[in-house]
């Protein structure tokens, strides 16, 4: 009886896949089969560049979630840095220091939250709900609630790198036919990548798990519990943070509305990947497919010309089914562990 | 002689009211299963908490391989080699095995996991007491027996020399349970000292090799399995007793109000039972006998599979409380607080909440007729509050009590249901409440008494239903019922009888 149930689940089974790769193909397939241009080689990159934000912030969003929390201050943080990231290069700050204080600040945010939760005990809901709109009147302060441009300066070689291709490929002479890998998008895999690496081969990622499984019996373990959640929290920031940078880049201006329900696709996002918001549970890989499906439902929907305002009718939708998708997928596995 | 790997010695320990422990005296030694029997509340629990350091001894001190051990704490226990499986497990569902087994004492690599080292040890450990898992399995993906096993491996990775088992079996099938008892023998082979707590009796005979009965507190014996019999330890539990405190006046037994009919579900098997108007019926048996779990099926909370529930002979709608309450059932649950009461509310709107359509027809409070008719039962049950706007938060758990018995008064009740009716509450308001249910039964209600302390359903009881393993074990009169038939009812297998398997199968 024991050696048939550990054996059995080393080979490959549905249930080890994240659930939101089977929404994401689902979303990919049906788009690609009905959307004329959403299966050609411009679009495809175009789609990749926005949805690397989302990526950014869906992953910050997971860790925090897995841990038992959440946090709804990502939207306003991105516009906060993001403005704060705009004035320092109209002031002339040099492009790299403008970088590193918007980061610094997205983490300072990040750390703030952590001490809320861990030091404070304020609920993960509330305190980062507070936080939202604190970074978010910093935003509009610091902006007096305009767009915010920077005049070409000696480093604008670098930001151009930034916003540049990495590759590019043409398939035909029109623009959709073009294929081409922005650096953004590079520096989103990079990042995804490292974090995903930490998550998965250091104790990072199983004491996330314990944390948000049973905080008390991940600190009976000896895990130092408020010194991880409020890593946590920072590391959040500090992709709310690195999201606005991309948002700078691809835009060449900061609004300080840029945030705006950012937090909430990161949360459906994340939800969509398998996240459980009681926290114990969830998958990184599944947050990316989560943010990319609902790319493609947005991308699709712009395609066909329908107006953005039902995007969100379309997005409560993709989540519902995604998760009763999940909730089969479950179903499925629980019934399949019963048998063996 | 070599000092025993662990002694008790002259150990006691009270909390505010209650002697818990009182100079008891227990050892262990090296490769031994030393199992400890006793109803509930005889000290056992309380006895282990002081080796896991989650109490301290009032008096008396704990020796470890004969040094006395100043101090503990759960930490220290952790560290001097002392773990303790629970029933409910402390293991991260989303993480290996290995990874489960290592939480918070990794090893390491540079700044990396040493997965491979760790897998490795994790199959050296569940190899050396014959599990075989893959330690790259998941845990959720494992069966809750299995889940104990890692719960064990989890300790010897710890190299713990003491091992303590509260009640592992309780949710185990037989084939897992025979696994488990093949891996304590294999701990036993590897000079690990074990406590083993258990209410299934005939487990003791497999698996232990000295046997401490424990009763209100006190050591009654230790012997050694070989030399003591079933009935021996049946006697010890039970013991003799004081009886008080219990009003009980004879009263007219009328039709029958209640009853359960082949009642199945979860837990529970073929239960059938009936109250009469004017009688008390107890229903006595071990935690996790399936008592509660019928009584919350028959009043509609929980769903049951087959079987009836009649309302003065009349079938009552299963799943469905309102309709039980409306029927004249009345169900006072054992966790008040949580179930029983609204706590930030006061007395009245707590009282008033099961007859509002009644006291207001037209939908409209009418808080003076409301003030009026709640008045009426603080008076009658003596409830001592100043005001019945009081907070039912402040109220201590006796006061609270009856405040759930006006509640149910109001409704016009007929049959009560009460779980566990005195539990929490101190010794002045139990007698109190025990005279209010003689009264209830003497205006002619019947009421279903679930208890797990005997004196109270021998005290209290014209009837005595006992249940083990989710069936009624037998049916004991006033007269039939004393402490070792009821004990030896609810030690007994009736299922063992009925078919194979146990219970516990989920």
């Amino acid at each position: 009886m024991s050696a048939s149930a550990g054996r059995k689940n080393r080979g490959f089974g549905l249930s080890l896949l994240p659930n939101s790769i089977f929404a994401f193909l689902l979303v990919f397939l049906l788009a690609s089969l009905w959307v004329p241009r959403f299966f050609s080689p411009g679009n495809l990159s175009t789609l990749l560049l926005q949805a690397s934000i989302l990526i950014i912030l869906s992953i910050g969003m997971s860790l925090v979630i897995i841990a038992g929390g959440i946090d709804l201050s990502m939207g306003g943080v991105l516009s906060m840095c993001g403005v704060i990231m705009a004035l320092c290069l109209s002031q002339g700050m040099h492009v790299l220091a403008a970088i590193l204080v918007g980061l610094a600040c997205g983490g300072l945010f990040g750390l703030l939250n952590g001490f809320f939760v861990t030091r404070m005990k304020v609920p993960a809901f509330i305190a980062t709900f507070g936080s939202m709109g604190i970074a978010q009147s910093i935003a509009n302060t610091l902006s007096n609630k305009r767009t915010i441009y920077w005049e070409e300066g000696s480093h604008s070689s670098i930001l151009d790198f930034l916003g540049g291709n990495i590759i590019r490929i043409e398939f035909g002479p029109e623009a959709s036919m073009i294929f081409y890998v922005p650096f953004l998008v590079v520096l989103t895999v990079i990042v995804v990548g490292c974090i995903i690496f930490l998550f998965k081969r250091t104790v990072l990622g199983s004491y996330t798990f314990a944390i948000g499984e049973n905080e008390e019996t991940a600190r009976l373990c000896g895990i130092a519990t408020q010194k991880w959640t409020l890593l946590l929290y920072m590391i959040s920031g500090m992709m709310a943070s690195l999201a606005a940078l991309l948002v700078l880049i691809r835009t060449n201006s900061m609004q300080p509305t840029s945030g705006d329900g950012l937090e909430f696709q990161a949360v459906v996002a994340a939800v969509l990947g398998g996240n459980a918001l009681e926290g114990g549970k969830g998958s990184l890989y599944g947050a990316v497919f989560g943010a990319l499906t609902l790319y493609v439902v947005r991308n699709s929907l712009t395609l066909k010309g329908i107006d953005t305002s039902t995007t969100m009718i379309v997005i409560g939708a993709v989540l519902v089914g995604g998760m009763i998708l999940n909730e089969l997928a479950a179903r499925h596995e629980r019934a399949r562990s019963r048998k063996s | 002689m070599t000092a025993p790997l662990l002694e008790f010695r002259h150990i006691s320990k009270s909390f505010p009211g209650v002697k818990a422990l009182e100079d008891v005296s227990v050892d262990l030694r090296a490769g031994e299963v030393h199992v400890i029997v006793g109803e509930n509340g005889a000290g056992k629990s309380t006895l282990m908490k002081l080796l896991s350091g989650a109490y301290a001894a009032d008096e008396g001190e704990l020796l470890l391989e004969g040094t006395p051990l100043r101090k503990n704490s759960p930490k220290i226990s952790e560290q001097i080699g002392i773990a303790m499986i629970y029933q409910e497990l402390t293991l991260v569902p989303e993480l290996s095995v290995a990874d489960n087994i290592f939480l918070g004492h990794e090893i390491h690599k540079g700044p990396l996991l040493n997965r491979r080292e760790m897998e490795r040890r994790t199959e050296a450990l569940l190899a050396s007491i014959g599990i075989a898992v893959s330690p790259r399995t998941l845990l959720r993906n494992l069966s809750i027996a299995n889940q104990q096993m890692i719960e064990i491996t989890k300790a010897l990775s710890k190299n713990a020399k003491i091992i303590v088992f509260d009640e592992p079996t309780s949710s185990l099938t037989s084939a897992e349970i025979a696994e488990l008892f093949r891996i304590i023998a294999a701990l036993r082979e590897k000079g690990v000292g074990m406590f083993y707590i258990s209410h299934r009796l005939e487990e003791i005979f497999e698996i232990g090799d000295r046997v401490t009965i424990m009763r209100d507190g006190k050591r009654i014996s230790t012997t050694a399995i070989a030399q003591t019999s079933m009935d021996r330890i049946v006697e010890g539990i039970a013991g003799r007793r004081i009886e008080n405190v219990y009003t009980r006046t004879p009263s007219e037994r009328g039709e029958t109000l209640f009853a359960l009919r082949n009642l199945s579900g979860g837990v529970f098997k073929n239960v059938s039972l009936q109250v009469r108007s004017g009688e008390i019926v107890g229903v006595a048996g071990l935690v996790g006998s399936g008592r509660s779990e019928v009584a919350r099926a028959a009043f509609g909370i929980d769903a049951y599979k087959s079987g009836d529930v009649l309302v003065r002979g009349k079938p009552l709608p299963r799943g469905n409380p309102q309709t039980a309450s409306r029927a004249g059932i009345a169900f006072l649950p054992e966790d008040r607080k949580r179930e029983g009461l609204a706590l930030s509310l006061p007395i009245r709107e707590n009282t008033v909440i099961s007859a509002l359509s009644r006291l207001n027809p037209r939908g409209i409070i009418r808080r003076r007729k409301e003030r009026a008719a709640v008045q009426k039962y603080v008076d009658d049950l003596e409830i001592s509050t100043p005001t019945v706007e009081k907070l039912t938060n402040f109220l201590s758990g006796g006061t609270q009590q009856k405040v759930v018995l006006a509640k149910w008064l109001l409704s016009q009740a007929h049959t009560f249901i009460f779980d566990e009716p005195t539990r929490g509450i101190d010794i002045g308001s139990k007698s109190n409440i025990y005279s209010l249910m003689d009264e209830l039964v003497r205006q002619g209600a019947g009421i279903l008494m679930i208890s797990s302390e005997l004196p109270e359903v021998l005290g209290m009881s014209d009837r005595i239903y006992v249940m083990a393993q989710g069936r009624i074990a037998g049916e004991l009169s006033r007269e039939e019922a004393n402490h070792y038939a009821v004990i030896q009812l609810a030690f007994s297998r009736p299922e063992a009888a009925a078919e194979g398997g146990t219970p516990d199968e989920r």
